[in-house]
């Protein structure tokens, strides 16, 4: 007899939401997490996109600790003198609130609290350092020689799954699986925020950035998002741009970034208050591992359910319905008692259903244009030319635009059949 | 704003008892790229007269030198019983 119906480790969006799902259909669960409250190591943008969680917790967004709903999103290209944006605001984002931001010390405290009430056991604190596997299967975890055993274990570590890399079931990371994250949060009074960024209280902007002028050629994205009386900035920086580049230090590039002509305004006489960093995955599809076995199931970014197209970035989505799905296959194999691969494997079945496969099959290779010099380069200094072009106005006769958009095009080598086919590419996978 | 003033504004529990990451000096002496050095967000590796200096205790938990290490000298391991960064915002 196992000491728990199932086993969850990490009580991030993935590990929560299955915890949730599992305890409020009456199972006995354990949701282990090492993290002193809950969510205190957790890094992210963030954006909450989606509604996921209100499968398990209906109404979740008024009792939820969500700072602003988006009502403007955006995408820049940052050049060394410039800002080229695209800015979206729409009532319709305001009647059908779909993107929230949050900070992910409070968020996860409250998932975790949800979980204890929907009946989980919730254990802070504590590190799972292995799994524990009988006859080839997964019966439990264990940590400092203890084994607490469960029916099935669902591992929700996040984007460096350490258990499920030493138990065979996910391989070592590389450079291509992943992106690192470095953040700050600075600290300004809630009208301040309204009146710089034009927002009604309540509403928030959310803006991802290329930028097109960092120094010897590293790529990497910025993001920009506003909470209730903060600023969430920060950048995505590939890992194997760095190691080429070998010379420039990760938390420099953060600040090339907040101290941009056009984003160190935004930011004035903020106080900053937290700086974080942690890993992203970026690897999509190719990097994920076998997502069931014997006894156990991986959720969320372990799975590496995560990635961005450049015009936004989704991880926590992808790890509430990954979890919750997870949690489902656990209800549907405990009615035959039957927690082996072979009855697993509907996991996968599920989550090829969902939008989670299909979104990350969609996005299949959109690293390659994310991480690329014509989008990191190019795109930003072609835009530039073609701007100064339109609006810089020095007494010259003017050109049709389309003149102008070929001039510019054709200054930055955008003409050439390679460019052309590389800008086709990428929009057939954005 | 330097690293260290970054890092400043943290709060961390240090477990004195346990190096969450270790490194194999030996290793590091002939490293080629010292890629750690770049990669860390917390200045955790520093080069000080050419030697590898590595502390644990300003680690943030990113994951990043497990994997920007290309020569097996870091041992990365997960800290345990609540210790290592805290969070307020994250
Ligand atoms: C800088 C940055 C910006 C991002 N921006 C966004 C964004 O705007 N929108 C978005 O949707 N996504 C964003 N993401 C991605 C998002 O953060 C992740 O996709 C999401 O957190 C994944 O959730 P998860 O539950 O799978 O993992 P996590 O949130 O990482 O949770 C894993 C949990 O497991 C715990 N844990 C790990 N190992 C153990 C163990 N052995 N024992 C016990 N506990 C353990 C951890 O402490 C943690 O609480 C961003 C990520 C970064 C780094
Ligand atoms: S930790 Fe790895 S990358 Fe860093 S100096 Fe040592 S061998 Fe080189
Ligand atoms: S995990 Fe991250 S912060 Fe910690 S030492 Fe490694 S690179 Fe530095």
């Amino acid at each position: 007899m196992s000491e728990f119906d199932a086993i969850v480790i990490g009580a991030g969006p993935a590990g929560a939401s299955a915890a949730i799902r599992l305890a409020s259909s009456k199972k006995n669960v354990l949701l282990v997490e090492k993290s002193d409250p809950p969510g205190s190591k957790n890094v992210s943008g963030g954006v909450l996109w989606g509604n996921g969680l209100s499968t398990i917790i209906p109404d979740w967004e008024k009792s939820a600790p969500v700072e602003r709903f988006v009502d403007t999103k955006s995408v820049a290209f940052l050049t060394q003198d410039s800002k080229i944006a695209i800015d979206f605001s729409s009532r319709k984002l305001q009647q059908k609130k779909t993107g929230y931001t949050v900070l992910r010390a409070k968020l996860d405290q409250w998932l975790a609290r949800k979980a204890k009430e929907a009946g989980a056991m919730v254990i802070n604190g504590v590190t799972v350092e292995k799994l524990h596997m009988e006859n080839g299967k997964v019966t439990g975890v264990e940590q400092g020689g203890d084994v607490i055993t469960s029916d099935a274990v669902i591992l929700c570590e996040g984007a460096n799954p350490r258990v499920a890399i030493d138990s065979g079931l996910h391989k070592r990371l590389s450079d291509n699986d992943v992106a690192l994250g470095v953040k700050e949060v600075f600290h300004l009074p809630e009208n301040t925020i309204n009146e710089r960024f034009h927002l009604k209280s309540g509403a928030g902007f959310a803006c991802e950035y290329v930028l097109g002028y960092l120094q010897n050629g590293v790529e990497a994205g910025g993001f920009l998002y506003t909470n209730k009386d903060s600023i969430s900035v920060g950048i995505v920086v590939s890992m194997s741009h760095l190691r080429e580049n070998n010379s420039t230090h990760s938390y420099d590039l953060i600040e090339s970034f907040t101290s941009h002509p056009y984003i160190a305004p935004l930011l004035e006489g903020g106080d900053m208050q937290e700086y974080s960093a942690h890993i992203v995955q970026e690897g999509g599809i190719g990097s994920m591992p076998k997502l069931y076995g014997n006894g156990y199931m991986i959720a969320g970014d372990s799975a590496g359910f995560s990635f961005s197209n450049g015009l936004v970035l989704q991880g926590m989505n992808y790890a509430i319905d990954s979890g919750i799905l997870a949690a489902d296959t656990f209800i549907a194999a405990s009615d035959g008692k039957d927690y082996s691969e072979n009855s697993l494997k509907s996991y996968q079945d599920r989550l090829e259903a969902s939008y989670v496969m299909k979104d990350m099959r969609t996005f299949k290779g959109i690293e390659n244009v994310t991480w690329s010099p014509f989008v990191h380069k190019k795109i930003p200094a072609m835009l530039e030319s073609l701007m100064l072009n339109l609006f810089m106005e020095e007494g010259k006769p003017k050109r049709h635009m389309t003149g102008m958009l070929l001039d510019a095009m054709s200054e930055n080598d955008m003409l050439k059949t390679s460019s052309i086919m590389e800008a086709y590419r990428m929009m057939r996978r954005m | 704003m330097k690293i260290e003033d970054r890092l400043s504004v943290l709060n961390y529990k240090t477990d004195k008892s346990y190096a969450h990451i270790t490194i194999k000096p030996d290793i590091c002496e002939t490293c080629p790229d010292h890629f750690c050095t770049f990669a860390c967000p917390a200045n955790c590796y520093t080069l000080i007269e050419g030697k590898l200096n590595f502390k644990y205790e300003d680690c943030v938990e990113c994951g990043t030198c497990d994997l920007a290490c290309a020569h097996g000298s870091v041992t990365w391991t997960n800290t345990k019983g609540a210790h290592g960064i805290k969070y307020k915002f994250g």
